[in-house]
């Protein structure tokens, strides 16, 4: 028999085993803590879609105080105007989790448990579980009234580029959160907030970027010849007008959109300095908003020059967001630095405020005297450009049309573009505009583009 | 004396005034009354009062704090099952009938029997044998090859080679002097542990690694070839992360079980959101959705009961373990023999292991291995395997008691 006893060391063990469940139990309290909130809002709760817990939910507002959705009972109702629900689904969602809307997003104040812990406490103790009543930032009226003007699918999003306020956001086609579910219909689709999780290639829109670049690296003197179209590495890139644009400088090529001119300077730029300012314009970045779900915007320079001049006009494996092609006008407007979208404005528990907006930035994504050439030439592009249809009375207003190409069954269409600002301290409005297949950006994305900044500033906005 | 026997009539009365009111919210839960429900709670609080009554007078000296702590997990573990599905609720109330019959078994032969002597020779190969046939025979559930079919019955063989491990290891500690006298436990442990991870049985191979390693420290007292064991399992731990790709998925998924939310994260994701969901209180019994959490019933328990009890009761479920091992660990150290020393406290590590594993996996403490939760979980093998390892405990701990009443009639005097 061994002699010693195996008493000491099991008083050691139980420390340790003491110690483990302490830690147990502390982890266990600390994560709820600490990230409760959060896995509790994740769309991937199916909790918040249950509609028994509807009772309890506070309601959604626009920023006028319109009602967007409310609890009848254990009922959801959506705002009564059939026009202003489709106009404004995505931006709301629903309660069947089909979308990724307010709904889901601010769960955590609908159900209130943005709470603490002490105040959670207090709430079960009183029997008083409403949620509290989320105001959005954007103008519901404002977003009805895009949607009637919407003839193709595709998305409108308009925000204030000093604060990051989303005034009006619109994916087509809607659905109605009071017919759910419709699933079959559009095969799903109409779900989809194209704003923020479509991924379109930018077209023409990414010559901003690619300016910028050039500006950047002092290539600003480049002249090249347009006749119209180039070979370039065995891909044939053309301009669509007959014969060409000619001698062209940077200012005259970014307003007449050419093609040729800008796959030349992407090449003459090289991928490294071309990746290295799509990558600040924040293309290959996760966004990580604290209210704002976007899918990340992807740019590769390609293994060839015919690649590197495809990404330089926007296509290849170019693939952006409304949103985020929104943000790039926006940053451009705000001397280089682009600012985050929010939708949430204000969340009130039984009319007391209990949030406060703080309009944030995402980075500094262009230098202010690159800004400033960007201005001067989208504002061209306006005047006297691809975008004169967006030049309003109202304001000075500056962008950049696109048509980017796409195959949709072996046939090669458009997408129509326009993204822009409007150059004026009491307006500060930044807007993205795609229209699915529907043809040239200054035909068709413009002219709607330049409607709604006119709308928006007769609001006040 | 009396003073601690009013104290346990207020315990029991308070468990089972619990589990009354559970059973009359869950009877209420479709709306009509469901007699049948509510009978089945009233049946398990009867089994309840019986066997904790007729236990204590029979054997005078059962550790009360043990036995008391296994009827409040279990009564949690027949509310959640009920809440979840009343036909899974009513076998696992079987499962716990069948497991206290066990129990008094264990107890009964521990009390009575030596350290097995050659016996433990026939435990060792019988223990090898189930894994082994296990490992040839068993289909395929979870990712793991650890459950064998007979008749009507699936089984789990792994859970009582535990017994048997227990048993072997308390007796090859306790009877070698000499350290190179130990090979035939040695090799027997590594051909467990292997047999285990190539059956992909993780987390009992986790549970039977750590368990030789924590009572060979304690048995043997050498610190140096303690740590040159953990070593050699750290470093096949190592390799099997290499090796295999199921345990490279547990890393990563543990890491960010987000990031693979759509195949192997949903689980972990699911009991996250459950936990969350349920906060500090709790949404009530009935009020969660914990069917949202896959294999919620066994694994996922701990889960469960604290999206509709509150991460309050996770806690006190936590500390009823920590007592429980309290407990275990005190009644090891006064033991008389070393074999039940090492077997009391082999059994109590066990136990303390495997709850730590499982309930660390779910909240995302350490990366998830899928074992069952002691007297919780839903599973006959489990619930049985427990219950005869708290048989073991409770063996002991009679014994200990008859020991101190001899001493003390010894000594002229009496134990009350």
């Amino acid at each position: 028999m061994n002699t010693k006893s195996p008493n000491r060391p099991m008083k050691g063990m139980l420390v340790i085993f003491s110690a483990l469940f302490v830690l147990l139990a502390s982890y266990l309290f600390y994560s709820t803590v600490t990230y409760g909130e959060e896995w509790f809002s994740s769309p991937y709760n199916p909790r918040i879609s249950a509609a028994r817990k509807v009772a309890d939910a506070g309601s959604i507002y626009d920023r006028n105080g319109i009602p967007l959705a409310w609890s009848v009972g254990s009922e959801r109702r959506y705002a009564e105007n059939p026009e202003m629900r489709r106009a404004v689904c995505h931006v709301v969602g629903d309660v069947y989790g089909k979308s990724m809307g307010a709904e889901a997003f601010y769960a955590r104040y609908l159900y209130g448990y943005d709470q603490g812990l002490i105040d959670r406490f207090v709430t079960a103790f009183e029997g008083d579980e409403k949620g509290g009543d989320v105001y959005l930032t954007i103008d519901a009226r404002l977003c009805e009234y895009i949607y009637e003007r919407m003839e193709y699918n595709g998305a409108v999003v308009l925000m204030n580029y000093e604060t990051g306020e989303v005034l009006a956001l619109v994916s087509n086609p809607t659905f109605d959160p009071e017919a759910i579910p419709d699933e079959n219909e559009e095969g799903g689709s109409q779900y989809l907030n194209r704003a923020t999780q479509g991924r379109y290639p930018p077209g023409s829109t990414m010559k901003i970027a690619t300016a910028a670049c050039a500006i950047q690296n002092g290539l600003t003197n480049a002249v090249y010849n347009c006749p119209g179209e180039i070979v370039i590495a065995g891909q044939r890139i053309t301009c669509p007008r007959d014969g060409g644009h000619g001698e062209e400088d940077l200012t005259g090529a970014f307003e007449d959109s050419c093609n040729v001119y800008f796959a030349q300077l992407a090449v003459a730029l090289g991928a490294d300095r071309m990746k290295q300012t799509a990558d600040a314009f924040q293309f290959n970045h996760e966004w990580h908003f604290a209210d704002f779900a976007m899918l990340e915007s992807s740019y590769s320079p390609g293994n060839n020059d015919g690649d590197l001049a495809w990404s330089g006009i926007g296509q290849y494996k170019d693939l952006i967001t409304p949103t985020h092609d929104m943000l790039i006008a926006a940053a451009v407007a705000r001397q280089g630095i682009m600012p985050e979208p929010q939708t949430l404005l204000d969340v009130r528990y039984g009319g007391r405020s209990a949030y406060t907006y703080t309009p944030q930035t995402v980075a500094t994504v262009t230098d202010p005297v690159t800004a400033a050439s960007l201005q001067t030439m989208m504002r061209a592009t306006v005047v006297e450009g691809t975008a004169t249809s967006a030049d309003i009375g109202a304001a000075a207003v500056s962008g950049k049309t696109g048509t980017a190409e796409y195959t949709d069954n072996g046939e090669i269409r458009n997408h129509s573009w326009f993204v822009g600002f409007s150059q004026d301290a009491g307006h500060p409005l930044a807007i993205g505009v795609i229209l699915e297949g529907a043809g040239f950006g200054s035909r068709y994305a413009t002219p709607l583009a330049a409607s709604v900044l006119d709308h928006a500033i007769e609001l006040g906005y | 004396m009396i003073i601690r026997r009013y104290g346990v009539a207020i315990l029991l009365a308070f468990m089972i005034l619990f589990l009354l009111s559970a059973f009359l919210l869950l009877s209420f839960r479709e709306g009509a009354f469901d007699s049948a429900i509510m009978l089945s709670g009233t049946v398990f609080a009867a089994f309840v009062l019986v066997q904790y009554n007729v236990l204590a007078a029979v054997f005078r000296h059962l550790d009360r704090f043990v036995l008391l702590i296994t009827d409040f997990l279990q009564i949690f573990s027949i509310i959640m099952l009920y809440r979840l599905d009343p036909a899974t609720g009513q076998k696992q109330f079987i499962w716990i009938l069948v497991g206290t019959v066990l129990m008094v078994i264990a107890l009964v032969v521990i009390r009575r029997a030596g350290n097995f002597g050659r016996w433990n020779t026939l435990f060792m190969v019988l223990a090898v044998g189930m894994l082994g046939i296990t490992l040839v025979l068993a289909q395929r559930t979870h990712g793991a090859r650890n459950w064998l079919t007979i008749g009507p019955f699936t089984f789990q063989p792994s859970e009582f080679a535990k017994i048997l491990f227990l048993i072997v290891t308390a007796y090859y500690l306790s009877t070698r002097q000499r350290k190179r006298d130990l090979w035939p436990y040695f090799l027997f442990t590594i051909l467990c542990v292997l047999l285990l991870v190539a059956a992909r049985d993780l987390g009992a191979a986790l549970l039977f690694a750590g368990t030789f390693l924590i009572v060979f420290y304690v048995g043997t007292g050498s610190l140096w070839i303690t740590l040159g064991a953990i070593g050699a399992f750290a470093g096949g731990a190592v390799a099997s992360y290499y090796i295999f790709g199921h345990v490279r998925t547990r890393v990563q998924v543990w890491q960010d079980p987000w990031a693979n939310y759509n195949d192997s994260g949903y689980q972990i994701v699911q009991g996250l959101l459950a936990i969350a969901s349920g906060g500090l209180l709790g949404t009530g019994l009935g009020n969660g959705m914990p069917q949202s959490i896959p294999v919620a019933e066994s694994d996922y328990m701990f889960a469960a009961l604290c999206e509709e009890f509150g991460i309050i009761v996770g806690v006190a479920v936590i500390g009823f373990y920590l007592l429980f091992i309290v407990r275990g660990v005190l009644i090891a150290m006064d033991a008389r023999t070393k074999f039940s020393k090492l077997l009391v406290f082999g059994a109590t590590c066990l136990l303390a292991l495997q709850s730590f594993i499982i309930i660390g996996g779910v909240i995302k403490l350490i990366p998830l291995t899928g074992i069952t939760m002691p007297f919780v979980s839903y599973g006959g093998s489990s619930m049985l395997s427990s219950m005869m390892v708290l048989g073991i405990i409770e063996g002991v701990a009679v014994k200990n008691g008859e020991y101190d009443e001899a001493e003390i009639t010894e000594m002229g005097g009496e134990l009350q």
